[in-house]
């Protein structure tokens, strides 16, 4: 079979089957542009869910699925502090198996990246301006 | 007021005559302005001698033949040869104190100062012997005894001759290890900053301030060590020309107040440009960086500025920065004005236009470019508007303005140098157009310039002087009548009066009466504007003057930069909408209905004629600021939304309308003829950017100030 190369059609079917059929993996491929198919390590309280699958090769082997609640709006900061360090190859400890160390003067919800809203940090100049604009006369 | 030069005190120090010298060195320069002497002299061996009386000198070996009188300075340049000086300018008297122009002539004894020095026959001049080396190297030893060394902190670093020849020809130590001496600080006004530990005595702004300013405020105090340059009591410069201190200076001692610590030379980018602050079109270099003017340098143009620039053209562009139009504005409900879209100016603009059903007209300021003046003009015209007019007044009973030569400066600003005595009616050239009186004029011709210059008299005060002249009763008449190349030129406060016309016309006539006499080729009447944009617009077929449009009373009004009050809003009816397109708030954004913010000479490539109709362009250095956009752009803009796109149609070449006779018309000798910039007070605010400078502000104050200064010469 492998010979051949008819053994990439049954894994094709596999990853398939895998990702919950035609449907869900056209939705997960459009959602995050790749199908994966790996074991579940764990998941943290947003509902992130953590894989690992060491047949692809180092930076690809453990992945974040970001939890169906957030949609399509997710990004890097959704992903909790006590998985953020296996995520990435901090350590190969998952806090499944060993707990995640708490420090009081660490906020432990993590706080969606503000870009695009009105809490993003803009920077302001503190130079006076180069122009200085004419303001019309009030009449009031 | 009517006078031969009283006010042009420069003109009369110009023409005064400095060191023989230098005017032998004028005759030599002119003698080999042409390339091609210099290659006739080099193949001369092999070629018939034509009969001249010039010398052949070796520079280096390389033979030259010069002009006797020639200084070996010069000599050295005609073959190729630069000679270091700090104290030598070619537009100054030779001074030959600062002795660095050192060289070796063969046979000579001692090292000859060769600014100073006359080439003789056959002279070897050595300028890389070591002999000379070495008289570099002690000069410059001696030079840096004093001087501080505070080049990392000084305004000049990177452009000072001092830096430049200390590395090129200095020495690489010295034998001084004594303290070195301090100087006290000049205070010499708001515009030139002086450090004057670091001053060489080179005594070039000495110079500058007697032959070309006219001002004897500077001179030089003590000698030897105790030597200081200074006005001896704490006074001002007063000159409208004491910015060109600050180029002439080699070193950093005279340095610009309002650029200090600013910038280095080698951050800036420079665009050249045309100054419009006056009708005479200085060529400049405008200094930027990172989308600012920092400041403005003349260019050289040996046919109008030669290298100086006026106080303000030069330092008024600080009000580049000030009181900007940065976005449109349209008047809301209430009557205030307020920021808007471009889209939604131009919609309202263009609205008004449409719904006036003809009854436009525009009125266009001293700063106008003509792109945007052909601009306006054809709109105006497509529109139905009959009148498209200046702020400036001037005369059109006649010919008026048909004939291009009349209301243009003809004789040109170059040939002021030929003219033997010049009559200013109406204007005062000292602040009119302020580089005019430094024109020195050539040898040959001071003589007879003298006569009347050197103690110029002043005619009269009254429009009954001139008929005087013009019939020929005035006691000066026979003068006049005797010049072989007469100037008369004509200015503003005689063009702006009410019977400017009648008298415009006599001059006119006295004029042609006098071309007569002349040489066929020479133009006797000559016209100076006040503003840039004047000739220009006369060029273009605008009419002078508002008069028209007060009379029309249009529906819309379009201002083009026209901030000078020629017409308010008393003139107009209460329905009239006034436009207001330029680039600073003033009295015509503040009376305007819609504002489009456009730019400024810096900020656009535009073109204009100065007063002798010399048409220059100006580049753009940097982007007008916010939504501010180029004018012509802003009014093709409007077109476009109007549906009315227009092609440049050239104009119409002027008609030929011979001069009418005016004999008959009696004029009222009572009027008085009185420039309006008679002190230098006035000069410095007269056009929006410069009312919206801080240092032209600082200078007036300063003015003012100097008048209670019991040291104040009035």
């Amino acid at each position: 079979m492998a010979f051949f190369g008819l053994d990439r059609v049954s894994r094709f079917f596999n990853l398939i089957k895998e990702n919950g059929g035609f449907r869900q993996s056209l939705y997960k491929l459009y959602r995050q542009n790749d199908l994966k198919s790996g074991t579940l390590v764990g998941t943290d309280k947003l509902g992130n869910k953590y894989y690992e699958n060491n047949e692809y090769f180092l930076g690809r082997n453990r992945w974040v699925i970001y939890s169906p609640s957030l949609g399509t709006d997710f990004d890097g900061s959704a992903v909790s502090p006590a998985w953020f360090g296996w995520l990435h190859y901090k350590t190969d400890i998952p806090p499944t198996q060993k707990e995640h160390v708490q420090y009081s003067y660490i906020d432990t919800t993590p706080s969606p990246n503000p870009t695009g809203t009105n809490k993003a940090y803009i920077p302001y100049t503190t130079g006076k301006p180069k122009i200085q604009a004419w303001v019309p006369p009030t009449r009031s | 007021m009517l006078q031969a030069g009283s006010a042009v005190r420069g003109l009369c120090k110009a023409i005064r005559p400095s060191a023989p010298i230098v005017k032998a060195a004028d005759k030599a320069m002119a003698a080999h302005a042409l390339p091609a002497t210099l290659v006739l002299s080099r193949s001369q061996s092999n070629k018939p001698v034509v009969a001249d009386n010039r010398v052949e000198v070796f520079v280096d070996d390389i033979p030259v033949m010069v002009e006797p009188g020639t200084t070996v300075l010069q000599a050295a340049a005609m073959a190729g040869v630069e000679i270091p000086r700090f104290c030598y300018h070619e537009r100054l008297s030779v001074a030959g104190n600062c002795r660095m122009c050192l060289v070796e002539v063969e046979k000579a004894a001692k090292p000859v100062a060769a600014c100073a020095m006359p080439v003789m026959k056959g002279w070897r001049i050595k300028t890389n012997s070591e002999m000379t080396r070495k008289a570099r190297e002690g000069v410059m030893e001696f030079l840096l005894i004093n001087h501080p060394l505070d080049c990392p902190i000084c305004d000049q670093g990177g452009e000072c001759d001092l830096q430049d020849q200390s590395m090129a020809f200095g020495s690489d130590r010295t034998r001084f290890l004594d303290p070195k001496r301090a100087v006290e600080d000049k205070n010499l006004g708001p515009l030139v900053k002086t450090i004057m530990t670091r001053c060489i005595h080179c005594t070039r702004c000495v110079r500058f301030a007697s032959e070309v300013a006219g001002v004897e405020d500077l001179g030089t105090t003590g000698r030897g060590n105790s030597m200081e340059i200074g006005t001896y009591v704490e006074k001002m410069l007063l000159s409208e020309l004491s910015g060109n201190v600050i180029d002439l200076c080699p070193v950093g001692a005279l340095t610009s107040k309002p650029y200090s610590f600013s910038a280095r030379p080698w951050e800036l980018r420079r665009t050249d440009s045309i100054d419009v602050f006056d009708a005479l079109g200085s060529n400049i270099t405008v200094n930027h960086r990172t989308g600012e003017v920092l400041r403005i340098l003349p260019k050289t143009n040996e046919d109008i500025n030669e290298e100086w620039l006026a106080d303000k053209a030069r330092f008024a562009c600080d009000g580049l920065k000030r009181q900007r139009l940065v976005a449109p504005m349209v008047k809301d409900s209430k009557g205030d004005l307020r920021p808007c879209e471009w889209e939604d100016a131009l919609i309202v603009a263009a609205t008004a236009l449409q719904e006036a059903n003809g009854s436009v007209a525009a009125v266009a300021g001293g700063q106008a470019d003509a792109e945007a003046l052909t601009a306006l003009r054809d709109l105006v015209y497509r529109l139905g508007g009959q009148h498209v007019c200046t702020e400036e007044v001037f005369p059109d009973n006649g010919s008026g303005t048909d004939l291009r030569s009349n209301y243009l400066l003809n004789s040109s600003i170059a040939g002021m140098e030929e003219a033997d005595l010049v009559v200013f009616i109406g204007t005062n050239p000292r602040y009119v157009v302020l580089v005019l009186p430094c024109m020195s004029p050539t040898p040959g011709a001071w003589c007879w310039c003298c006569l009347v210059c050197h103690q110029p008299q002043h005619l009269g005060d009254s429009s009954a002087t001139v008929e005087q002249l013009c019939a020929g009763t005035h006691a000066f008449s026979s003068k006049l009548a005797a010049a072989k190349r007469p100037m008369i030129i004509v200015g503003q406060a005689l063009l702006g009066q009410s019977q400017g016309g009648v008298l415009y016309a006599k001059i006119c006539q006295l004029a042609n009466k006098l071309r007569g006499s002349v040489e066929p080729s020479w133009r006797v009447l000559n016209v100076l504007h006040r503003v840039a944009s004047q000739v220009a617009a006369l060029d273009l077929g605008y009419k002078a003057g508002v008069a028209a449009v007060r009379q029309q009373k249009p529906k819309v009004l379009f201002l083009l930069g026209a901030d000078e009050g020629a017409i308010t809003r008393s003139d107009l009816p209460a329905d009239t909408t006034v436009i207001y397109q330029g680039s600073h708030g003033d009295a015509g954004a503040a009376m305007a209905d819609i504002v489009l913010p456009g730019a400024t000479y810096t900020e656009k490539t535009a073109t204009y004629v100065n007063t002798e109709g010399r048409a220059q362009t100006t580049l753009a250095a940097i982007t007008p600021p916010g939504y501010a956009r180029e004018d012509w752009k802003i009014i093709r803009a409007i077109s476009e939304v109007l549906l009315c796109v227009f092609n440049v149609v050239a104009h119409e070449e002027p008609m030929n309308v011979m001069l009418q006779s005016v004999g008959a018309a009696r004029v009222d000798g009572s009027a008085v003829l009185r420039p309006a910039l008679l002190q230098l007070e006035d000069y410095y605010m007269t056009d929006v950017v410069s009312r919206a400078s801080p240092t032209m502000a600082k200078c007036i104050a300063a003015v003012k100030k100097e008048k209670s200064n019991r040291y104040h010469s009035k």
